[in-house]
């Protein structure tokens, strides 16, 4: 049920704007500021309140916005003047709605005449002034009834909406013969609202075995021809067991009053509403059986919707049965009177007894929107614990915030890393108060960080369906499995999440999963799976997409690759090196252009728009098994925690996530390969190492030995070992991008400002590590 | 097979999550307007299969909207659904009269709403 509350999380939120909106438009009104503008707004505002009102079942909400509502509408068009009298009364009205909204958000009942003071005066003020206008019988329930408050099944949740089965079908339905007669003469002008006596006929078709006949003699001589205009008219039979009139007056709901139809039931006597209209009136007699008012309630919303045309839905859930089964009867006469040209007169006729029946369903109708509220309560006051309460804030604030939080922390850290030895020991008070500070300030940054965190649901949500249309596309099928939504991500990172994600699982479905035969032929099942997921891992985010199908082709990968000079023939990449080309810029299989062309992009761009939100990918293949492809995100975009090194005499940042040790050169242990290069022997691993000074074209005067090897990760568990000059110490820096203030550069992941006013850049491992490959190769 | 695309104007967020939940589930692309006049500019730059507009909406009511819609050079045969909770047999008139192809009441039954929009487009 998330998904409901989600909703009424929003609606609320919508209320409280509403409200505010309201009450300054009320200071207005009341200062004598009474144009259209604002009457409009106010009835807007309430309007709006009612709707969302009515979707969430909050039915004395409902009850009394509807008349609130009714007044405004009045007073908008001048049928009543807008007094001081008046208006008080209106900002009494703001404060009952302001008192129902928070009743239902909280879940509790107010009493059941709360506001009714107010509401008859309302209804007093428009039936005084309205009068001419209002035909539509016994004011005093008008407002009662004709708003039957409908709740929303979304998602279908069994618990809290029961189905209601199909019980009625059992009940004696007239028209056993079947046969249909139809006869459909559109006016002129219905093609102008779209409508579409084909579309009709389609619909027509489901209801039964259907002939049609056109009717040609109206066509006129093509001189008077117009071509927006329908001259033909038809003559259809339906021939269907279960068919009624209703059924058929529905198809033609919208073009009603663009057209002439007469429908007639060939061989049968008796018009076929009769027994449905003869059973309704059962459930007001007490001596009908106890089961009795479950099926007639069944019976009441659909065939009573169908019968007067409306979109009644089952009007609420079954345990209220016995209370709604009278109101849905109720609805009959009310809808009846305000919706002329309809078929009550052809009811009442059918129905001789009823006006007996009329006389007992009268005096309980009153009680309809008493009854609701007596099962809402217990319904809302589940969902009262759940309510989150929120406020809507732009973007831009929170983001001033991030920063300058993100500022915050570095002064922060800069202050720590100023304090030496002779200030520690002599002001001990001094050092305490900068240890709470550092707390405070990351406490800050990860409440800020919060804020901008939102489920990954949002982006996981939109891949279902792109998963079905490329199972329709490929002629595969393909399932799609979702694990981990709710985990968090900085909004920003899951703006830019979108594409690649696209992009991945199309590959995986274009180049994964096998068609039906193949995975048949393999032993594997026939529909293929595509997994979804995504977890937090440290100070990461990693999204995961997996695949069952043939994994990466490794043999054609590296052709493609060594063809287009990616990859030079006298180096022989590992396994996971050749799977990690598919993001090489450049590479692109032939598959892969006649699936992708068009959009003129491929797993390249994936790469590059994760690195500009700072993450990174990698990919795993099991031949015959599957690919999984491996998204690092960061948490956030704004703080990153670095280790701050010297290259030459400049400072450069390593990302502190990517670092797994440091070791000085003198100690470690290097050694010679043939090919001139050099590699680190850690603990019976061989790493590759590049010297930042040498691969970044500085000068550097430190010593060899007084040099330090950084060792650090990149993706896969992949290492290498980094030769800087010193090591300066742990900070935390706010990433500014390169590309936006200067360029693009190779190996550098972005700048940043250090404490001091310095510019440092930031070490990208990942692209230093992959660019092994290409500088061979060059 | 592409999805239907579906336009819904509403000046409530709380029903234009609800109809982009019902719909987008059901396998439509749906676009968003706040009032008629983001439903217009919408339908200047992108092409839809069916418009779902409220009523009662501020800057320009649906009423407006449908009739500007219908005023523009190709969107005659545009299927427009209006969502109301009116329940008056006047305000269809009004719709309609402005070109308004059928409409669905508010609160609307999901299942009931995608049916009504196959009811109409074609």
């Amino acid at each position: 049920m998330s998904d409901l509350d989600d909703f009424k999380a929003t609606y609320f939120d919508e209320c409280s704007e509403l409200l505010t909106e309201l009450e300054e438009q009320f200071v207005a009104i009341e200062a004598g500021e009474r144009d259209a503008d604002r009457l409009n707004a106010v009835f807007r505002a309430i309007h709006s309140v009612k709707g969302g009102a009515g979707a969430f079942g909050f039915s004395a909400l409902v009850g009394f916005a509807h008349a609130y509502e009714t007044l405004l509408d009045y007073v908008r068009d001048g049928r009543i003047e807008l007094t001081d009298e008046v208006v008080t009364l209106c900002i009494r009205a703001n404060d009952i709605v302001t008192d129902h909204v928070a009743a239902a958000r909280s879940g509790e009942a107010l009493p059941a005449d709360y506001g009714m003071d107010e509401k008859n005066r309302f209804d007093a003020l428009a039936r005084g002034d309205a009068a001419e206008d209002d035909t539509a019988g016994e004011p005093d329930e008008e407002f009662d009834i004709e708003f039957v408050p409908v709740m929303v099944n979304i998602g279908g949740n069994d618990d809290d909406f029961p189905e209601i089965d199909d019980t009625f079908e059992a009940l004696p339905m007239a028209g056993e013969s079947g046969h249909w007669e139809v006869h459909f003469t559109p006016h002129r002008a219905l093609y102008a609202r779209a409508n579409d006596p084909l579309l009709l006929f389609r619909e027509l078709a489901v209801l039964g075995e259907m002939t049609t006949k056109a009717v040609l003699e109206e066509i006129p001589p093509l001189s008077d021809f117009e071509p927006f205009a329908v001259y033909c008219s038809w003559e259809i039979t339906l021939v269907s067991e279960t068919l009624t009139e209703a059924m058929i007056r529905e198809v033609f709901e919208f073009v009603e009053g663009d057209c002439d139809i007469a429908i007639a039931q060939l061989g049968v006597g008796t018009p076929p509403t009769a027994e449905v209209k003869a059973a309704l009136v059962h459930p007001a007699t007490p001596s009908a059986p106890a089961m009795a008012p479950i099926n007639l309630l069944e019976l009441a919303d659909d065939e009573v919707a169908h019968l007067l045309e409306f979109d009644i839905e089952p009007a609420a859930p079954a345990k209220a049965k016995a209370d709604v089964a009278p109101a849905a009867v109720a609805v009959v006469e009310a809808k009846a009177d305000d919706a002329p040209g309809l078929s009550f007169a052809d009811i009442a006729d059918s129905i001789k007894p009823a006006p007996v029946a009329k006389v007992a369903l009268a005096p309980k109708v009153v009680i309809t929107p008493a009854a609701t509220p007596e099962t809402a309560p217990g319904e809302e006051g589940e969902r009262r614990s759940l309510g989150v309460q929120s406020i809507r804030v732009d973007l831009d604030k929170v983001d001033r915030v991030v920063n300058m939080v993100g500022e915050l922390v570095i002064t922060q850290s800069m202050l720590t890393q100023q304090m030496d030895e002779t200030l520690r020991t002599r002001y001990t008070e001094l050092v305490r108060g900068l240890e709470v500070l550092a707390q405070t300030t990351r406490g800050l940054q990860d409440s800020v960080m919060a804020i901008r965190a939102q489920p990954v649901k949002s982006v996981f949500s939109r891949m279902p369906r792109l998963v079905r249309e490329l199972g329709l596309k490929t002629a595969k099928k393909i399932k799609l499995e979702t694990v981990g939504e709710n985990t968090e991500i900085d909004k920003t990172v899951i703006e830019q999440l979108s594409d690649p994600l696209t992009h991945m699982i199309r590959n995986s479905a274009d180049h994964g999963i096998e068609s039906p035969e193949k995975r048949l032929a393999a032993g594997k099942p026939e529909t293929g799976t595509i997994r979804l997921s995504a977890e937090q891992a440290g100070g990461n985010i990693l999204i995961i997409v997996e695949d069952d199908g043939a994994g990466i082709n490794r043999d054609r990968v590296l052709q493609v690759a060594r063809d287009k000079g990616i990859v030079a023939p006298d180096i022989t990449p590992t396994e996971e090196q050749i799977d990690q080309l598919i993001f090489a810029p450049g590479f692109s299989t032939a598959e892969a252009v006649s699936d992708l062309s068009g959009r003129g992009v491929g797993m390249d761009v994936v790469l590059s728009n994760i690195k500009k939100i700072g993450g990174s990918v990698h990919v795993r293949s099991w031949t015959g098994r599957g690919t999984r492809m491996t998204l690092r995100l960061p948490l956030t975009l704004a703080v990153l925690d670095v280790m701050l090194v010297k290259v030459g005499d400049s400072p450069y940042v390593v990302p502190l996530s990517s670092i797994v040790e440091t070791i000085q050169c003198s100690r470690a242990n290097f050694e010679r390969v043939p090919s001139g290069g050099q590699v680190l022997q850690v603990r019976g691993e061989y790493v590759q190492v590049i010297d930042l000074a040498q691969r970044f074209a500085m000068t550097t005067t430190t010593e060899p030995e007084n040099r330090f090897v950084v060792l650090c990760e990149a993706e896969g568990s992949a290492k290498v070992a980094l030769i800087v000059d010193d090591i300066i110490g742990q900070q935390q820096v706010v990433i500014k991008s390169l590309e936006e203030n200067f360029e693009r550069v190779e190996g550098i992941a972005g700048g940043t400002i250090l404490g001091d006013g310095n510019v440092a850049l930031i070490v990208d491992v990942q692209s230093l590590k992959t660019s092994i490959i290409h500088k061979n190769a060059a | 097979m592409t999805a239907l695309r579906v336009l819904t104007v509403d000046d409530s967020r709380t029903i234009l999550a609800m109809l982009h939940h019902t719909l987008s589930n059901a396998g439509f692309e749906v676009l968003q307007a706040e009032d008629g006049q983001q439903g217009l500019d919408v339908l200047k730059t992108q092409t839809v299969d069916v418009v779902i507009t409220d009523i009662n909406m501020p800057i320009m009511d649906g009423i407006e909207f449908i009739k500007n819609v219908r005023a523009t050079g190709n969107h005659q045969s545009l299927p427009i659904l209006i969502l109301t909770t009116e329940t008056s047999q006047d305000k269809r008139d009004q719709g309609k009269a402005a070109g308004g192809t059928g409409w669905i009441v508010k609160p609307f039954d999901p299942e009931k709403l995608i049916s009504v929009i196959h009811r109409v487009v074609h």
